[in-house]
C-alpha cells in the first residue's frame, strides 16, 4: 500500500509492528482452537489487541495449516496451541500430478476470508494485513518438510511442479484476501530460510514473485516474511519483489537493512521468545531502543517482534516495547 | 584399489551421492553412487569396519563441519545423510552377526506438541554415521513411546528435541518417566530454544548444541559402559 509504505519513508518516526494475535486472543479470554476456526472470534482478537495497545498496524493470524488443510491436508486442533499438519499428505509424482488446486471454499479458508472482511468493515484508521503462508513452506507442509529439502535436488521436477500449484493457489487466496480491502498480505515462508541463497531464488522467490506480480500494487502490498533467513538468502529474499520484507531473530538486521534497497520496507526482529515473552519490561525496552538506535540511519526500517508473539506472552512487556518506540520518537 | 574405493565413498557421501540414479551433484552425473559402490568395495573385499570408520564416520564428520561453517545448508547435509544411509544398508548385515560392532543404541524423538524435526533428523543421521544404531520415533512423541522403546533397549541413550518455548517444558516429565522406569538410562536434549542450565533444571545428562556436540558426549557414553 502505497500511502503506508511512503508514510514510513518519508517520517522520521519509528512505526511498531509487533505481531500480536495470541496476546489479542487472551485478551478477550478465546481459545486458539476458536480463533483459528471462526472468522468472528478471530476478528474480535485482532481488534482487541489493536486497541489495547493502540497499534495503527495489524496484522491476521500466522496460522501455517490453514492453505495445507485446503489442499486436503489432516489437521489437529488444539485447543489453546497453533493447529498442526499430521500426516504427509504426498510421496510421490503421481500424487503431486493429481493434486488439485483447491477453491476457496475449503476448509477454514472461508473463516479466514471473514475474519479479513470483518477487520477492514470494523477496525478503523488502522491498516490492516492479511496473512497466508509462502510457497516453499506450503509445498513442505504437503511433501514432508526433510523430505522437500532433499526432493529439490533429487526430483527437481515434482517440487516445481507443487510450487506450481502452491503458488496458483495463493494467487487466488492473495486476491480474495485483496478484494476485502487489506493493505496486504504477510506471507511466512520460514521453511526457505533453511535454504542456500540460490536455491531460495530457484524454490521460494521465483514463485513468491508470481504471486507478487498478481497482487501487489499501490493499494497491496506484498510483505514476505522470512525468520530462517540467517543471513544467507537476504538477496533471494530482495528478488522476489515483495515491497516489503520481514526478518526473524537469526539475523543480523543492520548487514540486512546495508543489503537491501533504500525504497524496501525493512522489518524485524526483536526475538519473539527469549525477550518477548521471557524477558521482563525493563529488557524489552532497552532491546528495544538498543535496536531503534541502531538502525536510527535507515528511514525503512519497521521495528516488529521477528515472528509471531507466542501464547502467554506478558502484556507488560508488549507495552515496554510500545513505550520505548514512543520514547523514541519524542527524542529525534 | 581398496583405498580407492574408500575415497570414492567418502566423496560420494560428503557431496550426497546417493545411487547412480540420482541426479546430484551434477558433476557426478551417472556415475556411481554410495549405494553402489559400497557394493562394490564389499565384493572388493574392503573391510566393513573400514567403510564405517573411514570412509561413512569420516565424511559425516566433514559435513557436519561445513554445516557449521555455513558452506552447505540442511538440503546439501541431508542429502549427504541420505548417501550415507545408503551405504549403511550393506553393512547391516555386519552389525546384525557382530562382525562389526556400534557404538550403542541411540533412541531419538521430537517431544509431544512439536512436529519440527529437521534439526532432530539431522542429528539421528548424523548419529548413525557416528556409527551408532538410532531408533527414530519420529516427532509428537508421547512419555509412553519413549519409556516402552527403553524398556525394549535397556543399554540404549535417549535424545529428545523440541524447538518452541511451549514444548520444550514437556521433556521434563518424559525424562522423569524414563529414570523411574530405568534410571541408569541417560538422557541428551537439545533444539534451538534450549540451553544447558535448562536441560540441567529439567534433570537431562546433558545439552547437545548441534549434533557434533551431542556425538561427543555420545561417544564418551559408549566408552564408559564398554569398558
Ligand atoms: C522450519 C520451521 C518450521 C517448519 C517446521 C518443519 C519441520 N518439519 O521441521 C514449519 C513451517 C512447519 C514450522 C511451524 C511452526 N513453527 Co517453526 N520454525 C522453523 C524455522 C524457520 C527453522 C527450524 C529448523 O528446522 N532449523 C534448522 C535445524 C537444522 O535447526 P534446529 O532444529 O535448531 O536443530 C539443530 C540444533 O538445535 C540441534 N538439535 C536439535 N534437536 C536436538 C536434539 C539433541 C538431543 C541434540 C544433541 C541436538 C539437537 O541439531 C540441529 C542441527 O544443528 C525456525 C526459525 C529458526 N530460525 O530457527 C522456526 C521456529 C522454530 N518456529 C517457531 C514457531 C512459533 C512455529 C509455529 C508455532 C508457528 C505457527 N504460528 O504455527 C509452528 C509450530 C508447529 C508445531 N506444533 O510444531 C518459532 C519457535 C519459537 C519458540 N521458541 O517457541 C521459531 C524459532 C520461529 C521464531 N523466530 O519465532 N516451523
Amino acid at each position: 500500500m502505497k500511502e503506508w509504505i511512503d508514510s514510513v519513508l518519508n517520517h522520521k518516526r519509528r512505526q511498531a509492528f509487533p505481531l500480536i494475535t495470541h496476546p489479542g486472543i487472551e485478551l478477550m479470554g478465546a481459545t486458539v482452537k476458536s480463533a483459528v476456526s471462526d472468522g468472528r472470534v478471530q476478528y474480535e482478537a485482532i481488534r482487541a489487541a489493536s486497541e489495547t495497545f493502540h497499534l495503527s498496524t495489524c496484522s491476521s493470524m500466522m496460522d501455517l495449516t490453514v492453505e495445507a488443510e485446503a489442499f486436503g491436508a489432516k489437521v489437529n486442533m488444539p485447543e489453546d496451541e497453533t493447529p498442526r499438519v499430521v500426516g504427509r499428505l504426498l510421496k510421490e509424482m503421481s500424487d503431486v500430478e493429481q493434486l488439485q488446486v483447491p477453491a476457496l471454499d475449503q476448509g477454514r479458508l472461508p473463516a479466514y476470508l471473514l475474519a479479513n472482511q470483518l477487520c477492514v468493515s470494523n477496525i478503523k484508521e488502522r491498516t490492516l494485513f492479511s496473512g497466508c503462508i509462502g510457497p516453499f513452506s506450503l509445498a513442505g507442509r504437503l511433501y514432508d518438510m526433510s523430505e522437500i529439502m532433499v526432493s529439490i535436488y533429487t526430483e527437481p521436477e515434482t517440487i516445481l511442479l507443487l510450487l506450481s500449484k502452491c503458488s496458483a493457489f495463493l494467487v487466488d487466496y492473495c486476491k480474495a484476501m485483496k478484494s476485502t480491502g487489506t493493505a496486504g498480505v504477510i506471507m511466512a515462508e520460514p521453511a526457505a530460510g533453511l535454504l542456500s541463497d540460490e536455491d531460495c531464488r530457484l524454490y521460494s522467490s521465483d514463485f513468491v514473485k508470481q504471486i507478487v506480480q498478481e497482487v501487489q500494487d499501490d493499494n497491496f502490498t506484498v510483505i514476505l516474511h522470512n525468520c530462517g533467513n540467517s543471513g544467507q538468502c537476504t538477496q533471494a529474499m530482495i528478488e522476489s519483489g515483495a515491497n516489503a520484507l520481514h526478518f526473524g531473530n537469526a539475523i543480523d538486521i543492520t548487514e540486512a537493512l546495508s543489503e537491501c534497497p533504500p525504497h524496501l520496507i525493512v522489518m524485524g526482529n526483536l526475538d519473539p521468545v527469549s525477550l518477548f515473552k521471557q524477558s521482563n519490561p525493563d529488557q524489552v525496552k532497552q532491546s528495544t531502543l538498543e535496536l531503534l538506535n541502531r538502525t536510527k540511519n535507515y528511514p525503512n526500517f519497521v521495528i516488529s517482534s521477528g515472528c509471531d508473539l507466542p501464547p502467554q506472552t506478558p502484556l507488560e512487556n508488549i507495552r515496554a516495547f510500545l513505550e520505548a518506540v514512543e520514547e523514541f520518537n519524542r527524542s529525534i | 584399489m581398496k583405498l580407492e574405493l574408500i575415497n570414492k565413498l567418502f566423496e560420494c557421501v560428503e557431496f550426497g551421492k546417493i545411487n547412480i540414479n540420482s541426479p546430484y551433484p551434477p558433476q557426478m552425473k551417472g556415475l556411481p553412487g554410495a549405494d553402489e559402490i559400497t557394493q562394490e568395495a564389499l565384493v572388493a573385499g574392503v573391510n566393513p569396519d573400514e567403510i564405517l570408520n573411514r570412509a561413512l564416520i569420516a565424511a559425516m564428520n566433514k559435513v557436519g563441519e561445513k554445516f557449521t561453517e555455513k558452506k552447505i545448508f540442511v538440503p546439501q547435509m541431508l542429502l549427504s545423510a541420505k548417501a550415507m544411509n545408503a551405504s549403511m544398508n550393506h553393512l547391516k548385515p555386519y552389525f546384525a552377526d557382530g562382525s562389526v560392532k556400534r557404538k550403542g543404541v541411540f533412541i531419538v524423538g521430537t517431544v509431544f506438541g512439536d512436529l519440527h524435526d529437521i534439526g532432530k533428523n539431522l542429528l539421528s543421521m548424523m548419529v548413525e554415521g557416528a556409527g551408532w544404531e538410532v531408533i527414530d520415533l519420529g516427532i509428537d512423541v508421547n512419555t509412553e513411546a519413549f519409556v516402552e522403546k527403553v524398556k525394549e533397549y535397556p543399554d540404549a541413550v535417549v535424545g529428545i528435541s523440541a524447538l518452541l518455548t511451549t514444548t520444550m517444558v514437556n521433556i521434563e516429565p518424559v525424562i522423569k518417566a524414563i529414570k523411574q522406569a530405568s534410571p541408569a538410562t541417560k538422557v541428551i536434549v537439545g533444539g534451538a530454544p534450549l540451553t544447558a542450565a535448562f536441560a540441567a533444571s529439567i534433570g537431562a545428562d546433558a545439552y547437545g548444541k548441534n549434533p557434533r556436540e551431542g556425538i561427543i558426549w555420545l561417544d564418551l557414553q559408549s566408552q564408559k559402559m564398554n569398558n
